[in-house]
């Protein structure tokens, strides 16, 4: 009977380890996050890096007129001052709990499954 | 009674599964918390005692509560009215906003850096939550001088509602404005900009 045990948990191990790997692998061939927004080569000196727009995409030419206040023109909206990677780990986070709370629910499964199996064992004995 | 081992290694064995589970969630690399660094609101009071400095380009910006030591680019607007951003690199740096007055002129001198430069790590901004009210910022100018600015509020608040008044908005004194993202991440995207709000404090080499 302990062996029928110890293979049901060496099974639910094995279902969780299964779950878990998809959320360790990493794009082995990562992509610039936000392509659009790097610099333009063809306008940039080779030591100094352009600026950028801080959104990709691109719209109308402004019309705007300069304001009289301190600062000449004021931008729309706010700054795109972040551009998260792949290494962020964020979403492996959450494909990590993801990937436990299956194993959870499979080790639960497997556990309730030998118990009563053993208890029926146990009645028609 | 024989029962007994059996169960308690399938219970042993799914408390660990259980734990295991908890220990997903600890590393996360969020950018900064989006309320721990707020400070006080931003308060309108002139820097009075410092004499404002000549109009000069800055070139370079220390903060020594950060270890931070960046040069300084030149940033205009975009082709859709935003204001732009420094490019994306491994050697990312600080850019101020050309629109804005330069470092010790009166009016809000506007600073702009990446809280992370994607698949090259962490921005030259990447801890700029971090500040408080009366740490020293210092901007380095063309022509020799330097402004030395006190951080007088740090306030992370949604993109949605930027707060342009308070960011580009007349000011009595020379300030500074140093903006990057920050909070929740909704995919590539940062949900909130960290504004920090600082006064001229001391000038060198006027």
């Amino acid at each position: 009977m302990r062996r029928t045990i110890l293979s049901a948990v060496a099974l639910a191990c094995t279902a969780v380890l299964a779950g878990t790997a998809p959320a360790f692998a990493d794009d082995p061939s990562p992509v610039p996050s936000v392509p659009a927004e790097r610099a333009p080569s063809s306008t940039a000196a080779p030591t100094e890096a352009a600026p950028v727009p801080s959104v990709s995409v691109p719209a109308e030419a402004p019309t705007r007129a300069p304001a009289d206040g301190q600062v000449s023109v004021v931008p729309e909206g706010a700054a795109d001052t972040g551009v998260a990677g792949p290494a962020d780990t964020t979403g492996t986070d959450q494909g990590l709990v993801g990937a436990g709370a299956g194993g959870v629910l499979l080790a639960g499964g497997a556990v309730l499954f030998v118990v009563r199996r053993r208890r029926a064992a146990a009645a028609g004995a | 009674m024989i029962r007994r081992p059996g169960r308690a290694l399938a219970t042993a064995a799914l408390a660990a599964l259980l734990a295991g589970c908890g220990g997903g969630q600890g590393g996360g690399d969020a950018a900064p918390s989006a309320t721990a660094a707020n400070t006080a609101p931003h308060a309108q009071a002139p820097a009075k005692s410092v004499r404002p400095l000549a109009r000069s380009v800055p070139v370079g910006l220390r903060i020594p509560a950060l270890g931070l030591d960046t040069p300084v680019m030149d940033l205009g607007l975009a082709s859709d009215g935003t204001v732009e951003v420094p490019p994306v690199t491994d050697d990312d740096r600080a850019g101020w906003y050309r629109h804005s007055p330069t470092p010790g002129q009166v009016g809000p001198s506007v600073i702009l850096g990446h809280v992370t430069v994607g698949r090259y790590g962490d921005g030259v901004f990447r801890h700029l939550a971090r500040l408080h009210r009366g740490d020293r910022i210092e901007a380095r100018l063309r022509n020799g001088t330097a402004a030395q600015f006190a951080v007088t509020a740090v306030r992370t608040v949604a993109k949605a509602d930027f707060p342009t008044e308070d960011v580009y908005g007349d000011v009595a004194g020379p300030e500074l404005r140093l903006i990057t993202c920050g909070g929740p991440r909704d995919g590539e995207e940062y949900r909130d900009n960290v504004i920090v709000f600082a006064e001229l404090s001391a000038t060198k080499g006027a």
